[in-house]
């Protein structure tokens, strides 16, 4: 079973990025590298916290280096790839 | 394309050029040898360098370098290396830059590119800087996700802020073990940090010497008022002719902070822009891609490399995918060199 999808990725990430700044996170994003969305390894790092913390699940920090929200999401999953419904 | 955004004049582009830290292994290596608007300016970075432009060459294309790509003495080399390349590649297809952002070493390619300094100069003086800051105590620079006011109860006389990146993105910089004292009590107040590429604390206190032992090569050079306006890093807002003139103000810049988020700020003040990253990885998109101006539409940010190295096509389709942009956006731009992988592209 997936601990975390998209939406709650989403969530998160604009969360921890601080009020002013709304990057349009709807659409088609999975594939879209992080930085062209806004977000670095700092804030990939920032959301791994808030992850293990909230899920209480402990996760490497390679996480970080991912460059999509795909990859991201199948580390984080350990291994599962997003799903179609999980978008 | 619809009628609105047909009748939109170009948004002015603005070259972001990113500065140590920024540097991974094989950057750009998928456009030397393949694009000569890119081989012919990089080559001639480093033969200004002499022996250590060679070191720095063979560092990059080894599959084990002698000495680690984010030392000074390959870093700085490189990094300039790959952003004024990368700069001059856009110039030869024709692009004309309405502006430069240099964020820390960035800086001094922005200074070549707006004619404040001529490239022989900015290069000897490049060669100067590493031997000079080889000398400097070991040390880094931490990314924190923070703004200074909340970083201020940890800063000491010699761990201080070396970057305001963003509104929540601060670099902090110092010599070792201070900084990692310093890692570790934010840590430890819940904060997040994540170590930068860089072995010395730059943009602190740590470099002030080999900055002060620097200058009169500084104040041997010419140096000139910009040509194209270049948002300066060390003063936050456009660079004045009095600053680009004074060898003070570039000796000592690699001991300043950088205000990169209110150089960001003051240039887009002006008006929209497309900005265009012109170096290393996707560190300066992602902290303009949060600008509100950016974030809006209102300005658009486009990066010319990966984050990371990938097979050997990447590069260049990541680069075409930078020049579909500019088309789109109307600036002639003729990237000669890549015309083979338009089919490629098409698919990806």
């Amino acid at each position: 079973m997936s601990v975390l999808d998209l939406p709650t990725l989403t969530r998160i990430l604009r969360e921890n990025a601080g009020a002013d700044e709304s990057v349009d996170l709807s659409g088609d994003i999975l594939d879209i590298p992080f930085p062209e969305l806004g977000y670095d390894s700092l804030a990939l790092l920032q959301a791994i916290g808030v992850i293990q913390r909230d899920f209480g699940v402990e996760l490497d920090d390679d996480a970080a280096s991912a460059e999509t929200p795909r990859e991201f999401l199948t580390v984080v999953n350990g291994g599962e790839q997003p799903s179609a419904e999980s978008v | 394309m619809d009628a609105d955004t047909g009748l939109r004049p170009p948004r002015p582009v603005a070259l972001l050029l990113p500065g140590q830290g920024s540097q991974y292994p094989n950057m750009a290596r998928g456009l030397y040898g393949r694009v000569p608007a890119f081989t012919e300016p990089f080559e001639e970075v480093l033969g200004l360098l002499g022996p250590l432009g060679e070191q720095a060459l063979a560092d990059w294309l080894a599959e084990r370098p002698a000495v680690d790509l984010d030392h000074v003495s390959r870093a700085q080399p490189l990094i300039f290396a790959v952003d004024y390349a990368l700069a001059r590649m856009l110039t030869a297809w024709g692009l004309r830059p309405a502006a430069f952002v240099g964020h820390s070493a960035g800086e001094a390619v922005a200074a070549v590119l707006a004619g404040v300094m001529a490239l022989p100069d900015a290069v000897r003086l490049l060669a100067e800087r590493v031997e000079l800051i080889a000398d400097a105590p070991p040390g880094g620079m931490l990314a924190v996700a923070a703004n200074p006011a909340q970083l201020a109860p940890y800063l000491t006389a010699e761990v201080v802020v070396g970057a305001v990146n963003g509104p929540q993105q601060v670099l902090l910089a110092g010599p070792d073990p201070q900084l990692e004292q310093v890692a570790q009590r934010l840590r430890a107040a819940g904060h997040t940090c994540m170590r930068a590429r860089a072995t010395s604390g730059f943009h602190s206190p740590s470099l002030a010497e080999c900055c002060r032992r620097a200058l009169p090569g500084f104040a041997g050079v010419r140096l000139a008022p910009p040509e194209t306006p270049v948002f300066s890093g060390r003063t936050g807002g456009e660079l004045d002719p009095g600053s680009a003139c004074d060898p003070v103000f570039w000796a000592m810049q690699p001991a300043e902070p950088v205000l990169f988020a209110p150089a960001l700020d003051a240039l887009l003040s002006r008006g929209p822009h497309l900005l265009v990253e012109a170096g290393p990885g996707q560190g300066l998109t992602a902290l303009a891609r949060r600008h509100r101006e950016v974030a809006s539409g209102r300005s658009a940010v486009a990066p010319l490399l990966g984050t990371r190295a990938r097979q050997p096509e990447a590069d260049r389709l990541d680069v075409l995918r930078a020049v579909r942009v500019l088309v789109e956006e109307g600036h002639p731009v003729q990237p000669l060199g890549l015309d083979d992988l338009a089919p490629a592209a098409a698919r990806a």
